[in-house]
């Protein structure tokens, strides 16, 4: 009996152990019910659509700030057309400044350290990785999936390597040096300090991704919208033309400008246009016919556009500086108010109240989805014509054709001939200083808001060594406090002081990272 | 899901089988055969009959194979199986009676015995036995284990309604953190400090041998929902306990596992016992009454400090007609009859939104069952209401528990607990805080532009003190917002225990089901808020549900063989499975239509956020574990457990978790045995292991954006795959002495502790951002806690009318960081901590809590005396000969102090205050910790305890004191400042009032105070009445009590509750801060335990 019992147990014992030893790994092996696992993903070319996708669908948001802001603040704040609205009111402000706003001014006020919250670069690093994610992965889709073609794939990594190569782009104009990282973050295990690569090894890995971008996307996707919110063949030959123009590449930015204007799917709206309809279709519906690549807001993602130019917060984020809003820049026709430009009042910004409308006339907070305009067709014309200029200064050819590009343009928007106390002349094509100031006059109208105006006004500084460094402190000395501004002038004539320092939370992570010398 | 089941129930039914197969084959080889057996019950007292007594036949395992009952004269007849069977006869409140094998009897007359003493003897004898909660059980003089044991009748006298409540103070080195007073608000718990820096730091409780799930499943998206209405779901009714035990040196929470790593708190609940039903009714009714505060300006004051504010830090008067009218609030110009009236009260908000707080406690309860069966069964309700207007808690609870002997070698228990929770909360947690700040010259109900009071409230947009959420009228949200948390648990559990081999070989299988469902309501009406009704807060309603299922079993196998007198061993296998899984719903919208569409559904509106959650998680034990006891003196414990754990990759999925201990009884060796006074005294020391998982899956995962794209579905990786996560182990070294002298009337037991977890769990450690992420999840440090306990019990005087008991405990912890993450910051702040602020430091290798600020001085009484001074005391001059003023953090702000500002001291003497001149201001960490009480009985009816709590030796930071003394924004300040600095000359200590500007308020040590207290927590007196009186009665025990709480604390303190903890995480970087505006609320209680 006894012995039958203990049969028995040993039995019971025997089945449990055996039982749990051999279906516990199994049992353990638990995946997350509410997302997908990495080992799952990657295996149809839908999913891979998708990944796509979600690079592009990032690009709408951000981790600590918006991209798209990140994009305006770079853009514009240490250039001389925006300025925080905080600013008028710092004497007189009775409250606290946020964080965000205090570095908003000190950034305008070009008093700049590495703890400034604007100089973090998380928002165009996440969508870096996104990419990586696409080029490293997406290529093992094709073994899982037999409908994906070489030429659909190619296509998926030439519109990540566009973004990315774009990515890259803002961050080469920001900060000069940074760490090239091309491999994605997929596991703790890709943690690991990265030094900055050289400015000519961002470079070539810019040229390097959009070339491979040109050579890979679609002409067209068949539709209007994908057309201007996602990377085709040229959008990519845009914005390689732009990355050539900054590195005083002008041939190659000449061929990439004209790949575009010969294809024909882009033109200006012609001349004698209403301000309302042209201003209601390139910016308020978008996706217009002067559209080359815009990040497509929508009414499930609102842009950050209504809390910095119009909210019901007083005082707004930003504001027109007070010399656009005086008429100094787009100029007023005291006798005839209809004689205007299209670009000026109510277009860009209101005359009235300094705000800045191009991106909500009419939204609320919760209609405010208008596009972030990355490029228009007008920039590749005006991009093609300042490489003109300097293909080789002085020959008056291609300084003409750079004129007659400005002056269309000017004639399409009705632009004034005076402006403030100014007439504008059309320069001598002989002095080529003067054709590319008067390019780089328009531009400022063109793309008054747009984020693009610290960029230009650092690529007509740079260009050719420095020689014309005086644009760029005469800008900033305007705009710096009065108190400091022979240490502002002292400071940016240092041009390291160019760049953004690395945010301080980058240094202590990153080992091997280096504050940028002006910094240290 | 499913596996588990169909494997749980195979296991049950393995062991039913075993347990029966014997039992069915001995009853079908003797059915032919049968004995008809005869006799008579009567009283062995007064020889009458006993009608209805059972007579049962047993067999050789106690198993009932047949019985009957006696008829009107206590005749039975009974046929018998087998007559080496025996017969038992029972009758309630009599002893049972068995007659041994029936043999060749044919006549069996019985006299039952009554057993009016019986029940209090079986309670008295028999040692106590301590256990980890596995299943062995130890006797508690054997025992190796660093615990504490604390039995329900110390508790049963406070007015809590939930265990940790009831525990605060009276366990050494269990410290409880502050809880809010509002009802449902549950209390932190830290045994021996904290082993993490971040993740729960809460013990696991173990109740009824099974873990039991207290927080909230982390996968839970409750929205904007009060993470506070959680802590209730450690509700199991405090007078359903028997005993509380404390597990807390590693080697003994190591057989837990995972998540024992921050101790483990046993809780027995009472089961039936032997004998006649017992009816026991207990009621608690109390009542709060929340302190007076600190006291604030009324409403003319305020309006006259306000201009003054504005006056000097613009040096303009305010104008009246500015910031878009709203500076009319202080213009008190009676032709302007809006504002006149509505901004020309004195309204004590803080007033409005208190009251008193009512409790009522029942509690039914009834048990006891015969030889077979068991019961205890318990009904209870509690209804209290807060202290805030707009708070209550109304729960029910119901526990059965039963025991059932289906043979001597089988037994099984089925136990079921259900709780009920209704909880209504303010929507706004900072209610009281925004009460106390608000503007006392605004009128809670709206006067018309006549000046005529009407009944809404006056909500306005904004005002001065700007709008919802920094500010709303209070008494509108106490009154018309809502967060209601309801939920429903039930947990089902049971329990067979076989004896494979009686008195040798024993095993249990245990499964229970634990099944919990929450709903969480919130609205946030408009006629609090006052926003304009296209505000997406206006109306703002969510529902947040939540539900989780768990399944957990447990098999056990005890193996005890008989050794002979000098040896004893005791061994354990048990394997353990848990099974989580939760799920989650949340749906949010705006703009309903009104106030009284208070459901996210309604059509029609603005949705702002649908959003659900899923996860599951698993993990396994297998626990071995032996005790060795050798001549009754020398004590061996070792166990181990591995542990596998779904969160980990492959790589680190399991662990194994070793521990031993050992117990030298010293009193037992014979060169002792000559001290009769000495009953005990031992040495205990332990080692041990023990792993803790995280909160989250190692998998990456991939995630759909809330977004399209040009309406294409859009992916991104949003976790990263964390395949180098580390079980991250608390190694714990204890040494421990247990001493008993005089009959063990001064018993003491000391601990020293040194517990190190290794692979500290980070969760958010942030890392570079070129990885395209802020932060992930790593093992980044080394973390040292150590310490030491000491607790006592005496009985100084026991004599036959007076027992007089003293107890006292004291303890001290520390912790320190000896190794840490090159990414993990050294410092709390980088630079001048600023306004209100404090700096901490990471050093490694340097225990936590110390912080730094600047010292403070006064106040400049005029021009002269901004002048900076040398080290000499001489008046510095610049090159030129001109004085320099002392300033403010020169070059980066560069602010000259003024005459009226606060003055710091310049400790390097450069003119400049900065970051060079912060001092050591105080280290948070009590150097000790502890409780201590007299109990005092009289003729053994009449009881008073008292029990005092303190904690001595730290600093606290009062930052009520900050808040309502800086006189920097628009809210309501304290009296305090009615002394501030107003006019050149003025000699004060608190500096000119600054509307937005300068920095009068820097963390300094005027807000530094020392915080030791004595607290007496409670006070209770107690008489139970008489036996005689009773038996007049017919009750079983009847007693009454009046306690209070709270009554008196003694300080030098100068806040309103010196009993402040580090609140959140256990970082380097915090330090007890008292944010609390009115001390906790005094409750007095009335109670009532009535027994039949």
């Amino acid at each position: 009996m006894i012995n039958n019992i203990r049969y028995r147990a040993l039995l019971l014992v025997t089945l449990l152990l055996a039982g749990a030893s051999s279906s516990c790994n199994k049992w353990l092996d638990l995946k997350p019910q509410d997302g997908l696992v990495k080992q799952d993903y990657w295996k149809t070319k839908e999913q891979l659509d998708a990944a796509v996708s979600g690079c592009y669908a990032s690009m709408l948001d951000g981790a600590s700030l918006p991209l798209t802001k990140y994009m305006f603040i770079w853009g514009e704040l240490r250039g001389d057309m925006t300025v925080s609205a905080n600013d008028a009111a710092a004497g007189s402000t009775t409250t606290t400044l946020s964080t965000l706003t205090r570095d908003e001014l000190d950034m305008q006020h070009t008093d700049l350290v590495s703890t400034n919250t604007l100089t973090n670069w998380d928002a165009f690093y996440e969508i870096i990785n996104l990419c990586n994610n696409v080029i490293k992965y997406g290529p093992g889709v094709k073994g899982n999936d037999n409908t994906l073609t070489q030429a659909a794939l190619n296509a998926y990594i030439g519109e990540a390597r566009g973004i990315r190569g774009l990515m890259y782009f803002y961050l080469y104009r920001t900060f000069g040096e940074v760490p090239l990282k091309l491999e994605p973050t997929s596991s703790d295990s890709d943690i690991k300090p990265l030094a900055k690569s050289t400015k000519e090894q961002v470079y070539a890995q810019i040229i390097s991704d959009l070339k491979y971008a040109a050579d890979n996307t679609v002409i067209s996707y068949g539709n209007i919208a994908d057309d201007k919110g996602r990377i085709n063949q040229y959008t990519a030959y845009t914005i390689l033309a732009d990355a050539y123009l900054w590195n005083e590449d002008y041939q190659n930015c000449i061929d990439a400008c004209n790949k575009v204007i010969n294809s024909g799917n882009y033109q200006i709206f012609p001349a004698l246009t209403g301000q309302f309809t042209w201003y209601n279709s390139v910016y308020i519906t978008g996706n217009s016919v002067e559209s080359i690549f815009e990040l497509q807001f929508y009414a499930q993602k609102l842009n950050p556009f209504y809390d910095m130019f119009v909210g019901n917060k007083s005082p707004k984020e930003f504001k027109a500086a007070d010399y656009v809003v005086n008429g100094d820049l787009f100029g007023t026709d005291l006798l005839d108010a209809f004689n205007h430009d299209i670009r000026g009042s109510n277009t860009s910004m209101s005359e009235g109240t300094g705000a800045i409308l191009k991106f909500n006339l009419a939204s609320t907070a919760s209609t405010t989805y208008q596009h972030w305009f990355l490029y228009r067709y007008s920039d590749v014309l005006l991009m093609k014509a300042e490489a003109l200029t300097w293909l080789s200064p002085g020959n008056v050819t291609n300084s003409t054709a750079a004129i007659n590009i400005v002056n269309q343009i000017r004639t399409a928007r009705h632009a004034l001939a005076v402006v403030g106390n100014t007439s504008i002349n059309v320069p001598d094509p002989t002095i080529t200083l003067d054709v590319s100031n008067y390019i780089f006059n328009e531009r400022a109208r063109e793309f008054a808001f747009e984020g693009k105006r610290w960029f230009d006004i650092l690529r007509n500084a740079k260009r050719n060594n420095y020689a014309n460094i005086n644009i760029l402190l005469n800008i900033v000395s305007a705009s710096a406090q009065p108190d400091k501004q022979q240490s502002v002038i002292n400071k940016y004539k240092d041009i390291r002081s160019h760049y953004l320092p690395i945010y301080t939370k980058e240094i202590q992570n990153n080992s091997l990272l280096v504050q940028n010398s002006f910094y240290q | 899901m499913k596996t588990l089941l169909l494997k749980s129930f195979y296991l049950l039914m393995i062991g039913t089988l075993i347990g029966l197969q014997p039992v069915k084959a001995q009853t079908q080889s003797q059915a032919q055969q049968t004995t008809t057996i005869r006799g008579r019950v009567i009283d062995k007292k007064d020889k009458q009959s006993i009608i209805g007594a059972s007579v049962v036949e047993l067999d050789n395992n106690n198993r009932t194979v047949t019985g009957v009952s006696t008829d009107i004269d206590g005749n039975f007849a009974i046929k018998v199986s087998k007559i080496t069977n025996q017969i038992s006869v029972s009758f309630i409140g009599y002893k049972t009676f068995l007659t041994k094998a029936v043999g060749e009897r044919r006549i069996i007359n019985v006299q039952l015995e009554a057993n009016a003493n019986q029940m209090t003897e079986v309670a008295i004898t028999g040692n106590r036995t301590v256990s980890n909660g596995t299943g062995l059980n130890i006797d508690a003089r054997n025992s190796t284990m660093a615990s504490s044991t604390i039995n329900a009748k110390d508790l049963e006298e406070l007015a809590v309604t939930s265990i940790d409540q009831a525990l605060a103070g009276r366990l050494p080195g269990v410290d409880f953190g502050a809880t809010s007073g509002d009802p449902g608000a549950g209390m932190s718990i830290r045994i021996r400090g904290t082993a993490s820096i971040t993740g729960s730091a809460e013990p696991l409780i173990v109740l009824d041998g099974l873990p039991y799930e207290t927080t909230i499943p982390p996968d839970f998206n409750f929205g904007t929902a009060d993470d506070v209405g959680y802590a209730q779901l450690l509700n199991i009714s405090p007078s359903d306990i028997k005993d509380i035990t404390v597990l807390k040196d590693a080697a003994s929470t190591a057989v837990w596992g995972s998540k024992a790593a921050n101790g483990v708190l046993l809780i027995n609940t009472k089961r039936g016992i032997t004998g006649s039903p017992i009816i026991n009714y207990n009621l608690k009714a109390s009542m709060s009454v929340q302190p007076k505060g600190i006291p604030m300006l009324d409403g003319n004051s305020y309006a006259t400090l306000i201009p003054e504010e504005f006056m000097n830090a613009t040096g303009a008067p305010l104008d009246f007609l500015g910031n878009a009218g709203q500076n009319k609030a202080f213009q008190y110009d009676p032709s302007d009859a809006f504002y006149y009236y509505n901004y020309g009260q004195n309204t004590n908000w803080l007033e409005l939104i208190t009251r008193k707080g009512f409790t009522q406690d029942h509690n039914i309860s009834m048990s006891g069952g015969g030889e077979k069966a068991k019961y205890y069964a318990s009904f209870g309700y509690l209804n209290q209401t807060g202290t805030t207007l707009g708070t209550d808690l109304t729960r029910i609870t119901t526990k059965i528990n039963l025991d059932y002997t289906v043979s001597s070698r089988l037994r099984f228990r089925t136990d079921l607990t259900y709780t009920h929770v209704n909880n209504t909360l303010n929507y706004d947690k900072s209610l009281r805080t925004v009460a106390y700040n608000k503007m006392p010259n605004m009128s809670p109900y709206l006067y018309d532009e006549y000046g005529n009071k009407t009944s809404a409230y006056f909500s306005p947009t904004s005002n001065i003190q700007g709008s919802y959420p920094d500010t709303y009228n209070p008494l509108a949200l106490a009154n018309t917002g809502l967060s209601h948390l309801s939920g429903e648990r039930i947990t089902p559990r049971f329990n067979i225990q076989y004896d494979i081999l009686p008195s040798l070989l024993v095993s249990t299988v245990d499964l229970q089901f634990d099944i919990n469902n929450l709903k969480s309501k919130t609205f946030l009406p408009q006629i609090a808020t006052g926003k304009i009704s296209t505000d997406n807060s206006v109306n703002l309603a969510s529902d947040n549900d939540g539900d989780s299922y768990n399944v957990q079993s447990k098999v056990n196998f005890i193996y005890t063989p008989q050794l002979g007198e000098k040896h004893s061993l005791q061994a354990l296998l048990s394997l353990q499975t848990e099974d989580s899984n939760s799920a989650s719903y949340n749906a949010t919208t705006g703009r309903t239509a009104s106030a009284f569409l208070q459901d996210p559904s309604s059509p029609g509106i603005n949705s702002l956020g649908l959003s659900s959650s899923q996860g599951e998680s698993r993990n396994f034990g297998a626990v071995i574990q032996g005790q060795y006891v050798l001549l009754d003196r020398y004590i061996l414990s070792l166990n181990a457990r591995l542990d596998g754990n779904s969160k980990f990759g492959p790589n680190n999925r399991y662990g194994l978790f070793p521990g031993i201990a050992g117990r030298w009884r010293i009193s037992g060796e014979p060169f002792l045995k000559k001290l009769t006074f000495l009953n005990e005294l031992s040495l205990r020391l332990s080692y041990g292991e023990a792993g803790q998982a995280p909160d989250g899956s190692y998998y990456g995962t991939y995630t759909p954006l809330g977004w399209s794209y040009n309406g294409r579905a859009s992916v991104v990786p949003d976790k990263v795959e964390l395949s180098n996560l580390k079980w991250q182990t608390v190694i714990g070294k204890n040494v421990g002495f247990n001493l008993g002298i005089f009959n063990s009337r001064i018993k003491a037991d000391v601990e020293f502790y040194q517990n190190t977890t290794k692979d500290l769990f980070f969760k958010d450690l942030s890392v570079a951002n070129i990885s395209g992420y802020n932060t992930i999840g790593l093992n980044i440090g080394t973390l040292q806690n150590s310490g030491w306990e000491l607790g006592l019990n005496t009985i100084p005087i026991k004599t036959k009318n007076w027992i007089v008991g003293f107890d006292f405990n004291i303890a001290q912890n520390g912790n320190k960081l000896t190794s840490v993450s090159d990414f993990y910051p050294r410092e709390s702040s980088l630079g001048v901590p600023g306004l209100g602020k404090f700096k901490s430091f990471l050093l490694v290798g340097n225990p936590f809590g110390s912080f730094y600020g600047f010292k403070y001085k006064g106040v400049y009484k005029d021009k002269d005396a901004t002048i900076a001074l040398d080290d000499a005391g001489k008046q510095i001059s610049d090159a030129n000969g001109n004085k320099v003023y002392m300033r403010y953090n020169y070059p980066a702000i560069n602010y000259t102090f003024q005459p009226g500002d606060a003055v710091y001291e310049d400790i390097n003497k450069d003119g400049n205050i900065d970051y060079r001149d912060l001092v050591y201001l105080g280290n948070g960490v009590p150097k000790f910790t502890g409780g201590f009480g007299p109990n005092i009985t009289f003729m053994g009816a009449l009881k008073i305890s008292a029990f005092f709590s303190y904690r001595w030796g730290y600093q606290v930071i009062n930052n009520v004191k900050i808040t309502t003394t800086n006189m920097y924004g628009v809210n309501n300040q304290s009296t305090a400042v009615l002394r501030r600095w107003r006019n050149p000359g003025d000699v004060t200590d608190i500096p000119r009032a600054l509307l937005g500007v300068g920095y009068n308020w820097l963390g300094s040590d005027r807000y530094v105070e020392e915080g030791s207290f004595v607290k007496l927590s409670a006070v209770t007196v107690r008489y139970n009445f008489p036996k005689s009186f009773l038996q007049k009665l017919k009750m079983n025990s009847l007693s009454m009590y009046l306690t209070g709480q709270n009554l008196l604390t003694l300080t030098n303190y100068t806040g309103q509750n010196p009993d402040v903890s580090t609140q959140g995480d256990n970082t380097p970087f915090s330090f007890p801060t008292d944010g609390g505006l009115t001390p906790p609320s005094i409750t007095y209680t009335f109670g009532l335990t009535v027994g039949f």
